[in-house]
């Protein structure tokens, strides 16, 4: 048997095959070295009512027709009309600020009552409005400088007179978290006729509007 | 002869690398002495970061938002369980923690219908 003989080819091939040799055994000996943890906590929700009245309402209506009129301090209901160049929006709002939560709480559930006091067969939309306003101040006119929702959160149809329930649940929940709550505007979108809901100023306490509020913080 | 020298050489460098890589499987697998020992990990927080939900306006939960999530645990893996009465799970889901600057609010979606009315709490936990 001849005597094996090293020669450059076989030095490079020997060099590169033991390079793999080396780097599987590399490879192996990492394994288990790459880890993770984990971090695990747990939150509890506390719950509670806060329900509202006309005491912490805030509404008014505004007119097409009396563009620079205000009757928020009034009126004592809230007219929502859908005739051309006379229509009629409300505003309604309450001040949640005796709630005292925090924006990291959230509405469970949330429900309007209203009480038509003049009904029509027409779609009532309900939008929320994200900018301040007041009802000893709001117009028609001012209505354009407020920031409304392009969407309706919900919708009714306002066709017997007496109380109604409206689910708001979402728009109140948004409004905990943003810290802030202007309530909504309420228009009629599918018709020309005029109905009209109580307003805080009603005579008759059960006619206000107010608010069932549900939370979690 | 000089074939069968050729021959001989290939064949032991392909048992020598045989070896090598068998040797690298069979690690953990031999009778051999364990050594062991243990490192810290460290990961991007160590904090209970506070969550919250939203919900539709039907009170069913939509999206869960854990607030201040570092921006180290970019890509890490965020998982939520929505709790009930004695801790029952209502549903979970997972989410990967995006990038932000500041601090990140990650949002956890897709845990079907749940009511927020029947929540009690929140299981969170980050893979990091």
């Amino acid at each position: 048997m001849r005597a094996f003989r090293l020669t450059p080819l076989r030095l490079v091939a020997g060099v590169a095959l033991g390079s793999l040799s080396f780097a599987g055994v590399g490879y192996a000996a990492s394994l288990g070295l790459s880890s993770k943890s984990l971090h695990a906590w747990t939150q509890t929700l506390t719950k509670g009512a806060c329900n509202q009245t006309s005491s912490t309402a805030d509404d008014t209506y505004v007119q097409q027709a009396g563009p620079n009129s205000n009757s928020g301090a009034t009126d004592t209901t809230l007219t929502i009309g859908g005739a051309a160049g006379s229509q009629d929006y409300a505003f309604l709002r309450f001040n949640l600020s005796g709630c005292g939560l925090p924006t990291t709480a959230g509405a469970d559930s949330a429900v309007l009552t209203l009480t038509v006091t003049s009904k029509s067969n027409d779609t009532i939309s309900v939008f929320p409005v994200f900018t301040g306003w007041s009802s000893s101040t709001l117009s028609w006119n001012g209505v354009g400088g407020l920031t409304i929702g392009s969407s309706a959160t919900t919708t009714f149809v306002p066709s017997s007179t007496g109380a109604l329930t409206v689910p708001v649940t979402a728009d109140v929940d948004a409004a905990i978290k943003a810290g802030t709550f202007w309530g909504w505007e309420l228009r009629d979108t599918s018709g020309t006729s005029t109905s009209a809901v109580g307003s805080s100023e009603n005579p008759a306490a059960g006619k206000r509007p107010s608010m069932t509020l549900n939370y979690e913080k | 002869m000089k074939r069968l020298v050729n021959i001989l050489g290939v064949l032991l460098t392909t048992a020598l690398l045989t070896a090598g890589v068998a040797a690298a499987a069979s690690l953990n697998l031999g009778t051999g002495q364990l050594g062991a020992g243990s490192a810290a990990v460290s990961g991007c927080t160590s904090s209970s970061l506070t969550a919250t939900r939203n919900v539709n306006n039907s009170g069913d939960v939509t999206e869960v938002d854990v607030l201040n999530v570092p921006q180290a645990c970019a890509g890490e893996v965020l998982s939520v369980t929505l709790q009930g009465t004695a801790g029952a799970s209502l549903g979970s889901a997972v989410a990967i923690v995006g990038t932000c600057t500041g601090g990140c609010t990650a949002p956890v979606t897709g845990f079907g219908t749940v009511s927020a009315a029947s929540l009690t709490g929140y299981a969170v936990s980050l893979v990091q």
